[in-house]
């Protein structure tokens, strides 16, 4: 146990924090079912290439803009591309895209918050400062700005959604660290002379993980559908990647005689974003009222 | 029990008998599925104009017999599950909300520990003494301030008049405290129950917030409950006192009586284990372990664990509370001694 | 006679705060007016007084867990706050610090034995094995069971918190260990037990302490010696028996003489009523406690009293005292 302990510690408070989360999810229904979609629609992703019926850009001009039936189950778009192979495909870059955005977005911002909220003074007044700047844009409004700026690729649509997700992450693990740097145990261990990193990473990083982790889960729902939303003003990935973004718009021209095309792919938009925001908001109600003093 | 006088006799002073009589209390809570007393059989009387002290460490349910004369055990957690508590005549557990509220803070009032967190921050200190008048007397806004201004006097609160319109984080903690004890007095109660008015209080303060309840108390004839769980202030304060060990009174008697003869082993044990500030001790006793959990009681005495006088029977059933001449003890070693 | 373990010298630390909108007023909080006291190596030396005297204050100084303004620290001949980063590291072995709160005093999140190996660990105190058989020593020697180390804080009661602060203190070895109000938040038989143990490690190890606390019963069975402060300074210092037997300053007859006593037939003296008690933000010209005094006196108004000594180590600042 005490063997490698200086390392296994912030892994141990990592899974200390989940195994909270766990104990206050148990009460609540909705976060379950929120939990289950999200997982669901992982899976499918991950299992696309084996259980998606044709290649995603494989073009049957002849059953072009084929409403649903038997073959294909959710018909075809305007190059006859099956419109359930390429939902699920598609599946794998939202889910890609966000959940790298938001962990970078995640480990960058808690970073800053904590460092920010542990040093305090002006150092922590000017970081602030920033982050309210960069809260102030809206985050489509900030991706579109920095694709219409880089150019639309995968890397640059990730940068720009992780650099809109910095600031809250920033914010959530700065309050409690204020918080949590003026319990006694803080002070015995600078007391103890325990260096500042140790004692941020260590002893702070532990404490805040809850409330970044349920952060994290909403922040997921909000990269994809900016993701999504980038992709249909045609700033996000390029076609003929299938892109549930794009998906939608290539469906736009065509609503009035072949909804099917913009309206799978909403509802898998939709789909992922409330059960991430069930899963999000059954977390955060978990976390929230007990700011805990004594646990 | 038996002579419960008749409501409409009581008239506010003068009948004999103890004006606050608890009887087999049991207040219990629920943990884990299953109800568990927090106070268990408590029974003392208060006389009239008699102060009583309840002593004990945290958790032994001291505060929770207070609340429950208050009629205030958080629910639905907890329930009175037994006993009664007679006051002028009437079953304070028989009485529905309506009527409690009614009695609450005009015949009976409460003042707590911590003075900062009772008073309400955006009110003014003048507004919260008189809100009491409004409502348990109907006086009018002026009347009502005239008479809370006097309160403030009362309680010494210096330039009370200056400070009538101030708001409590203007004051000092013992300040808020005397504004407290106004509020609790101006209904002019029969009883008050004090808990743990000046554990938050440095010293000097809580001498003179002390003397300050002691002389009201004669001023306005009431008597008092005081919880405490420092002995010092109970020698202070107290006429008699009853010393409570993980939910029960194992010992009561008269303050002189009490610290002259400590009967029972935990009451002994606790005097020995204080250091003083009048005197040398050289040695300092110390209490074994810690008192158990309110899930897990045993199931004799619940001191026979940290006991050094222990014997089997100890442990076989719960010792009663028993004496002569107003000194009572729950310990079978020490009862027959 | 006795080795002079840690020596404080015209130790001073003002805070400023600002308060109100949109009119900010800048407050000056006197929490350290330049105070200077010594601990004799093997001593408890009890800072006493009541809420903001700025005797945490002054234990924390000594540590540098916050930085004083002005004044001196010595330690075994060597300046405290001259010290660089390496060399703090190393005084931070030697002098520890217990807390009164002991559920805010752990990290919620770390197993006890962990938190009782790290600072080992951090400061290379043995290999894995070594810090081991340590960690398992040092919970039998505050008296938990061996299988604490597996267990988090919130599992135990507050006593047992309380040694477990003890024994993390314990883990580098110090000298002296600055115990802030270390019993206050126990109850009455706990506190005993705690006090017990401290007595315990002092007489085992050698340990100095400065025992800050409020409660003058507390400090006169734990202490030899004590300073007692109010608002920012030292009023009074000496052996602890001489200090409670007769004390000199008006102050610390007061303090003695509303403490409680469990005894009814000394029945404790009301200390007068005499408006709000000033603090450290404005204290009152001249002594501080002139507003409060019984003797106060025309100079008491106008200037503060000199520092005297007065025989067999002890000191007093009061003009009932001068000259």
């Amino acid at each position: 146990m005490s063997r490698g302990a200086a390392i296994a510690a912030p892994r141990r408070g990592f899974v200390h924090a989940l195994r909270e989360l766990r104990r206050a999810f148990n009460t609540n229904i909705t976060s379950w079912i929120g939990l289950g979609v999200f997982l669901a629609i992982v899976l499918f992703a991950v299992l696309a290439p084996v259980i998606a019926p044709f290649d995603p850009y494989e073009q049957h001009i002849i059953d072009r803009l084929k409403g649903p039936d038997a073959t294909y189950w959710f018909g075809t778009d305007a190059f006859g591309r099956d419109i359930l192979s390429r939902l699920l495909h598609g599946a794998r870059y939202s889910l890609v895209i966000g959940s790298v955005a938001t962990v970078s977005a995640m480990i960058i911002g808690s970073a800053i918050g904590i460092v920010s909220g542990y040093v305090g003074g002006r150092v922590d007044l000017a970081v602030m400062q920033v982050m309210d700047v960069l809260m102030s844009f809206p985050s489509l409004i900030m991706g579109l700005m920095i694709v219409a700026v880089l150019g639309p690729s995968m890397g640059n649509l990730i940068f720009a959604i992780a650099l809109t997700a910095i600031a809250p992450f920033a914010r959530i693990a700065r309050a409690p660290t204020i918080v949590i740097k003026q319990r006694d145990f803080i002070e015995a261990c600078r007391a103890l002379g325990f260096s500042d990193l140790r004692i941020m990473v260590v002893h702070i990083l532990p404490n805040v993980m809850a409330e970044i982790l349920v952060l994290g889960t909403l922040w997921l729902a909000t990269s994809i559908r900016v993701e999504a939303s980038l992709s249909f003003i045609g700033l996000g990935l390029k076609p003929p990647i299938p892109s549930w973004g794009g998906m939608v718009r290539e469906g736009f021209e065509v609503i009035l005689d072949s909804a099917w095309l913009s309206i799978f792919p909403s509802l898998a938009i939709l789909l992922i974003i409330f059960a991430l925001n069930m899963l999000g908001d059954g977390l955060r109600d978990a976390v929230d009222p007990k700011l805990r003093g004594g646990e | 029990m038996t002579t419960a006088v008749k409501a409409g006799a009581a008239s506010t002073s003068d009948t004999p008998g103890p004006i606050l009589r608890v009887e087999s209390l049991t207040t219990s809570f629920r943990s884990g599925g299953a109800w568990h007393p927090a106070v268990r059989d408590v029974s003392f009387d208060l006389a009239r104009h008699e102060t009583l002290a309840l002593v004990g460490e945290s958790g032994c349910g001291k505060s929770m017999t207070a609340l429950s004369i208050m009629g205030l055990v958080p629910k639905p957690a907890g329930r009175i599950a037994g006993g009664h508590i007679w006051f002028e005549g009437e079953d304070l557990t028989q009485l529905d909300d309506e009527a409690m509220r009614r009695i609450r803070g005009d015949r009976i009032s409460m003042i707590f520990q911590e003075p900062m967190t009772s008073l309400n921050p955006v009110l003014t200190v003048g507004f919260q003494v008189a809100e009491a008048l409004f409502y348990h007397r109907g006086m009018s806004g002026r009347e009502a301030d005239r008479m809370a201004l006097d309160l403030l006097e009362q309680v010494k609160i210096p330039s009370a008049r200056r400070r009538f319109a101030d708001y409590p984080h203007q004051f000092s903690g013992g300040m808020r405290q005397r504004v407290m004890i106004a509020i609790a007095l101006a209904c002019r109660p029969q009883v008050l129950l004090a808990d743990e008015p000046t554990t938050a209080l440095d010293v000097t303060i809580q001498a003179e917030v002390l003397a300050l309840l002691a002389e009201l108390k004669t001023a306005y004839g009431m008597s008092m409950v005081f919880i405490t769980h420092n002995l010092g202030v109970v020698a202070a304060i107290a006429d008699r006192v009853a010393v409570m060990y993980a939910g029960e009174i194992v010992e009561i008697a008269t303050v002189r009586e009490l610290f002259r003869r400590p009967t029972h082993p935990y009451t002994e044990l606790l005097m020995r284990s204080i250091p003083r500030v009048d005197r040398n001790i050289a040695e300092l006793e110390t209490i074994q372990g810690q008192v158990p959990s309110i899930s897990a009681m045993p199931p004799g005495c619940r001191f026979a664990p940290r006991c050094p006088l222990r014997e089997p029977r100890c442990e076989a059933a719960p010792p009663p509370l028993a004496g002569r001449s107003g000194h009572h003890v729950r310990c079978v070693v020490r009862a027959g001694a | 006679m006795a080795e002079i373990l840690l020596a404080v010298e015209r130790l001073k630390k003002f805070f400023t705060q600002k308060r109100g909108f949109p009119n900010p007023e800048t407050v000056t909080v006197r929490a350290l007016d330049e105070i200077s006291f010594t601990v004799n190596r093997g001593e408890a030396f009890g800072l006493v007084g009541e809420s903001g005297c700025g005797k945490s204050t002054a234990g924390r100084c000594v540590l540098r867990l916050i930085e004083p303004d002005s004044g001196g620290v010595t330690y075994a001949g060597e300046d405290v706050l001259e010290a660089g980063k390496e060399r703090l590291r190393l005084l931070r072995r030697k002098m520890q610090i217990v807390f009164q709160d002991p559920y805010a005093s752990l990290n919620p999140r770390r197993m006890i034995g962990k938190a009782l190996a790290e600072p080992m660990q951090v400061h290379g105190l043995g290999d894995s094995a070594e810090i081991d058989a340590r960690v398992e020593a040092l919970l039998a020697e505050v008296g938990l069971p061996p299988d604490a180390r597996w267990r988090f804080p919130h599992e135990f009661s507050g006593g047992q918190r309380q040694r477990i602060g003890i024994a993390r203190a314990l883990t580098v070895s110090p000298e002296l260990v600055v115990a802030d109000e270390p019993v206050s938040a126990l109850d009455v038989s706990i506190q005993s037990q705690i006090l017990l143990l401290l007595r315990g490690l002092q007489d085992k190890h050698g340990l100095s302490y400065i025992f800050i606390s409020h409660d003058l019963g507390v400090v006169r069975w734990f202490c030899q010696s004590i300073a007692v402060m109010y608002l920012g300074r030292i009023v009074e210092t000496g052996p602890v028996p001489a200090i409670f037997d007769d004390p000199l300053h008006p102050y610390t007859r007061m303090l003695r003489e509303s403490s409680p006593v469990p005894d009814p037939e000394v029945r404790v003296a009301p200390a007068r009523i005499a408006g709000e008690v000033p603090s450290a933000v404005n204290p009152p010209a001249g002594c501080h406690f002139h507003t409060r005094c019984p003797h106060v006196m025309d100079k008491c108004r106008q200037a503060y009293p000199e520092w005297r000594m007065v025989g067999q180590g002890r000191g007093v600042a009061c003009h009932l005292h001068g000259a």
